[in-house]
């Protein structure tokens, strides 16, 4: 039993670090960005054409974590940002993320070609004992970049001048671009930070499911899933704490049930949140503010 | 037909003119030549190769799902991303039916309906507890968890798939028309259509618009807001699934046909060519499913130029192609016109017209009688969720034809207390009644049909519909079965006749307020008084025995004001109950019979205008001297 | 060149809106250096249009707006905050999820990097309003109505502008509180700040301006200054409820 949990760890850190990607930038913009896993594979599929073309595995995973935050941004000011210009309100983005991933998918289909690629193993083949459990140095790798990363980012939010103008502009756009916020340059910042949370989950996953074009939407999926439980749309740390929950449930499913019981439970377990707590498990009760009638003033 | 409208049968039909551009005063000819070119479309279609064939039905099967998501998304505001899993539903039960149980191929499309219909209107209810963004992402995840048990079930084949029926032969006689499934496919989306635009030009449109863009306008006229969407929900639910029963005869049945990601690109469907209007959902359909067919080159580089034309498409049109070429055609312009002023001689009718007899179901008769009291409030307290008290144990009686004004600084409870008798707001404690009975836990609806309406401090319209059209919402409660028969409208004689009724009596209210210029003019393009005014239209049409107003005269000029004076005063002759919240004391004192004045949430005095103009405590708090 | 040295804004020909018709027409008005301007009108008249149309947050609008020496028409409203001009807006709008010294941090934030200038516009603001210091670390939701204005004004001065815009800072106070923020305001005009008031309650803005410009309308129709008229509160009330 302790070995499920442990995986479940172990695969939840990377559900954790992509939901969490999404929380961030819904969190700071109000968009659902449909094209995060995409973001991931990015990272995947650089990483391992940098390491297959025999440079430095260190060198080939900063490019990796390099091109998520880069497509991540590119996605903002492409997809994103005219959107919002046009109204603050529209659902645009959901098509326009959505053309996005589809882009990025094919052009790294046509790229590297559907089929996968070896990726760098990086700490995947050594084995490390936990009492009872085995897990391997990537997954534990994985487990502890995630909670630091997480930890790291909510230290920045709550204890630095930026972490709190964030949370401003979270709140209230136009009264933080009234006291001297650069929203613009918030929201891409903010989708830079969640480019790299997901590049960072692709290094981490890389070695298991090798390099392919398609991770993308599987792992998007999931990521969106773990937001969603967690309840990251109020609260990021939330999607990373929905990770978690969602990975061990996931694979003690496959363990207590059957193994193909992790095709659904997670599902049916969000339904069932869902229905009890819309806003996720984790999130705050505060609520967060759209002052939507102020930014019309009239006289 | 009532017999007031009858005798002004020149003017009458004058009206129905001017109101035909919007309704469809629809030259038969037009119409019947789009059909005819339509089904020999069909026809050209249904004989075509098997290539042909495959690519159109997928379209047109799209088409009508395309348009059942405008349905709600476009004319409701609600994003729904559950189209996918209704049209799973209406397709795998077609296709189980047909193979486990070998039953005649028409037969699953009642129980897809009905199946289809009811869990809609499930998933509409639980739109009323989740609103927005919240809603979309439950809807998606209901498709989410469809296809994951279509994946995962025996009964469906798993990834697999079922192969659905196939769609029986015409008999020889008609064997040239081609292939039968073709016309059932394309006959669909000429019903999906003509569904959706009679829905448009009926009276029901302006009521859905009117709850996607000012849901507590279209309560305060009478609209059961909740009722309505759940229907149109289960509507939208049911186009789906009988979609989903076309496309069993045309296509495979597997959970990759029906996953997330064909929500989304419904979604995409609607956006591009253009949300709420009839041809949008048709044309961006069309650009989505036939682009592959056309687009032949790398598979790769194909899909890469559809995301990125989706994307330039979204951010260049964000309203759509559709709503592009529309709104360039009705020649929009641009920003920074000086507003025309609305203290022209043409803005208003000069000398007060008096209140047409528009024939209101409960106009309100026998002599305003000073006596009774028609609204009354007893011991009200309220604080706003973890707030302070903003309202202690208020009294207020206010006697049937008297104008009763409440005054008070800001922050003194005044818009609170009349939200509270309007229905929007319920008490921690104390009681409300209206004509005798106790009304608390009365949404505003059902206060609003009992003749009890209001308006809106900030007047809340729909923006891209007419003054007149917005002045029909506040009739709709009053003209029996316009839901009912809104999906056939313009094919009905009563229809026609109801809606040149109802467009009549909105311009005589329109009149009557003063706005007989703007009615056509749509509401973003008018000055802010005449919205106020159009406002108060969309009371007045329906006659009521009581109106709350909330600050009336905001943002009025001197001679509308005076203006607004002259049609309040006649409303009261006519015997109507008026409270007024209002700043303005020397429009407001000279109206009213009473006048009760708030501070801090506490009733200060209530006596005459005089009695309270003079009164030391008020000035005191009033000025804050 | 002498009214451009002293007036630290100076509207000209202003037309500003939200859409297809103007809110406001042809407004012109300035504020000298060291003068406290008040701005009142009934609801709908403008008012609020015309001091987010200085911040930069209308949409649509045109003519000429100079603080001090900047034309800010040509700058977004974020550029604006940083020294130029900052806002108490209507409804405090306080980042209701952040301590009180938070708030005031931020207000500062084109600051950030003159950590000693912080500290000491900090400690003005709590020498101007002692209960907040009191207060600092508590989370701004918990303050009574009262209590947030004076963060609110605190915000705006800690970014050290050439000119301070109030949006109706006593709407929904109790007396006692509007009390507190005139005698405020007060203290700040004796302090040298140059400030535009926008008000619904006449005895607030005659107690602290000394010039008012009264709007209906959409339009400026006069301009007074309370002192020459006599403080006889009945002819403004029937001049601008007129």
């Amino acid at each position: 039993m302790f070995q499920f949990i442990l995986s479940g760890l172990a695969i939840g850190a990377i559900y954790g670090l992509i939901g969490m990607a999404l929380s961030i930038t819904f969190y700071v913009t109000r968009v659902i960005n449909f094209a995060q896993g995409q973001a991931m594979m990015a990272a995947i599929m650089v990483t391992a054409a940098i390491a297959s073309a025999g440079y430095p595995l260190l060198l080939a995973i900063v490019a990796g974590l390099a091109s998520a935050c880069a497509i991540a941004v590119v996605c903002y000011i492409v997809a994103v940002r005219p959107i919002l210009a046009f109204d603050r309100f529209s659902f645009g983005w959901l098509v326009s993320t959505v053309g996005f991933a589809v882009v990025v998918e094919n052009a790294a289909a046509y790229i590297w070609g559907p089929t996968s690629r070896a990726f760098p193993q990086i700490l995947n083949e050594t084995g490390i004992h936990i009492f009872s459990a085995v897990l391997t140095g990537q997954q534990l790798l994985g487990i502890g970049a995630a909670v630091s990363f997480a930890a790291a980012f909510e230290l920045l939010r709550k204890r630095t001048l930026l972490g709190k103008l964030a949370m401003a502009v979270a709140a209230d756009p136009e009264m933080a671009s009234a006291i001297g916020a650069n929203t613009t340059a918030f929201a891409a910042a903010a989708f830079a930070i969640s480019g790299l949370f997901a590049g960072l989950a692709g290094v981490l996953i890389g070695p298991s499911t090798f390099a392919n074009p398609y991770l993308g939407d599987t792992y998007g999926t999931y990521g969106f899933i773990a937001m969603m439980i967690g309840g990251g749309t109020e609260k990021p740390l939330a999607g990373m704490l929905g990770g978690f929950l969602l990975g061990v449930l996931s694979e003690g499913a496959n363990a207590l049930i059957d193994s193909r019981a992790s095709d659904w439970f997670p599902f049916l377990v969000l339904v069932v949140i869902l229905i009890l707590t819309p806003k996720g498990l984790f999130s705050s009760g505060k609520w967060r503010f759209r002052l939507r009638s102020a930014t019309l003033g009239r006289a | 037909m009532r017999s007031g409208t009858e005798t002004k049968s020149g003017e009458r039909s004058e009206s129905a003119a001017v109101s035909s551009n919007w309704f469809g005063d629809w030259p038969r000819a037009p119409g019947y030549l789009v059909v005819i070119g339509y089904l020999a479309l069909t026809l050209l279609v249904a004989r075509s190769s098997l290539n042909v064939q495959s690519v159109v039905l997928v379209a047109a099967v799209f088409g009508v799902l395309a348009i059942s998501l405008d349905l709600v998304a476009g004319m409701l505001g609600l994003y729904s991303l559950g189209q996918g899993g209704f049209f799973a539903i209406g397709a795998y039960l077609t296709a189980i039916a047909a193979s486990d149980y070998d039953v005649n191929v028409f037969l699953p499309l009642p129980v897809v309906v009905v199946v289809t219909g009811l869990l809609g209107m499930a998933i509409g209810a639980l739109s009323l507890r989740v609103s927005g963004l919240y809603f979309s992402i439950t809807t998606f995840i209901f498709t989410l968890v469809l296809t994951v048990l279509a994946t995962d079930s025996t009964i469906t084949r798993g990834t697999q798939g079922l192969l659905g029926p196939v769609f029986p032969d015409f008999p020889d006689a008609l064997a040239p028309l081609g292939a039968p499934v073709a016309w059932c496919a394309m006959l669909a989306l000429l019903m999906a259509a003509a569904l959706v635009w009679n829905i448009r030009r009926s009276p029901l449109y302006p009521v859905l618009l009117s709850i996607r863009d000012a849901e507590p306008f279209a309560e305060a006229a009478g609209v059961r807001t909740s009722l309505v969407k759940v229907a149109i929900f289960g509507l939208s639910a049911a186009m789906a699934g009988s979609a989903g029963w076309v496309f069993s005869f045309i296509g495979v049945v597997s959970p990759g046909q029906f996953d997330w990601s064909v929500s989304l690109n419904i979604l995409v469907m609607v956006l591009v060519g253009g949300i709420d209007t009839t041809l949008g959902p048709i044309v961006g359909t069309a650009f989505v499913t036939m682009f592959p067919a056309l687009v032949n080159i790398n598979p790769w580089l194909q899909e890469i130029l559809y995301g990125a034309l989706s994307i330039v498409a979204i951010t260049v049109f964000p309203e759509g192609v559709v709503g592009l070429a529309k709104r360039r055609l009705g020649g929009g312009s641009g920003a920074g016109e000086t507003e025309p002023s609305a203290e022209g001689p043409s803005a208003f009718a000069p000398g007060g017209v008096p209140i047409s007899t528009s024939g209101g179901s409960t106009g309100p008769v026998g002599r305003a009688d000073g006596r009774e009291v028609i609204v009354e409030c007893r011991g009200v307290e309220f604080s706003y969720a973890l707030g302070p008290r903003v309202l202690r144990n208020v009294d207020l009686s206010v006697h049937r034809g008297h104008i009763h004004g409440l005054i008070g600084p800001n922050g003194s409870g005044k818009s609170t207390l009349a939200n509270i008798i309007a229905g929007r707001l319920h008490p921690q404690s104390g009681t409300i009644f209206v004509k005798g009975r106790q009304v608390d836990g009365l949404a505003p609806s059902e206060r609003a049909r009992r003749g009890l309406r209001r308006t809106f401090q900030a007047a809340e319209l729909v923006r891209n519909l007419t003054t007149t059209q917005n002045v029909l919402v506040g009739l709709y409660s009053e003209v029996p079965g316009i839901a009912r028969r809104a999906a056939i409208w313009t094919m009905l004689a009563s229809g026609r006749r109801d809606m040149t009724s109802m467009s009549t009596r909105a311009e005589e209210a329109l009149g009557s307020v003063g706005a007989a210029q703007w009615t056509n003019k749509q509401v973003g393009d008018v000055p802010h008084g005449i919205e106020q005014l159009t406002q108060l239209a969309s009371v007045c049409v329906a006659g009521p025995d009581i109106i709350v107003l909330d600050e009336p005269a905001t943002g009025l000029s001197a001679r509308e004001v005076e203006h607004l004076a002259q049609i309040l005063t006649a409303l009261k002759s006519r015997g109507v109950t008026m409270i007024i919240i209002e700043h303005q004391t020397r429009f407001l004192f000279p109206l009213c019979d009473q006048v009760t004045v708030l501070n801090a949430g506490e009733v200060v005095l209530t006596g005459s205008s005089d009695e309270v103009r003079v009164n030391p405590t008020v000035r005191q708090v009033y000025l804050g001297e | 060149m002498t009214s451009e040295n002293s007036s630290v804004l100076q509207v000209s020909s202003l037309f500003a809106g939200y859409g297809r018709f103007d809110v406001v027409r042809d407004i012109n008005l300035r504020v000298d250096k060291g003068e406290a301007v008040g701005l009142l009108g009934p609801n709908g008249a403008g008012k609020t249009t015309i001091l987010r149309a200085i911040m930069g947050m209308v949409k649509y609008r045109r003519g000429e707006i100079r603080v001090g020496a900047t034309d800010v028409m040509a700058l977004p409203t974020h550029r604006i905050a940083r020294g130029h001009a900052a806002i108490a807006p209507e409804g405090r709008r306080l980042f209701l999820d952040q301590s009180v010294e938070d708030n005031l941090i931020l207000g500062a934030l084109h600051l950030r990097r003159d950590p000693k200038r912080v500290q000491a516009l900090l400690g003005s603001v709590y020498a101007l309003f002692p209960v907040l210091l009191e207060y600092r670390r508590r989370q701004s939701s918990f303050l009574s109505g009262g209590e947030q204005q004076m963060v609110s004004i605190g915000r705006m001065l800690m970014s050290d502008p050439e000119v301070l815009l109030l949006d109706e800072p006593s709407v929904a106070l109790s007396p006692v509180a509007v009390d507190a923020v005139a005698k405020a305001l007060m203290e700040l005009r004796r302090g040298g700040a140059s400030l535009l008031l926008v008000e619904q309650r006449i005895d607030v803005a005659v107690r602290v301006c000394d010039r008012l410009y009264i709007m209906t309308h959409g339009e400026i129709v006069e301009e007074l200054n309370p002192r020459t008229i006599g403080l006889d509160g009945m002819s403004i009330i029937s001049k601008y409820l007129g």
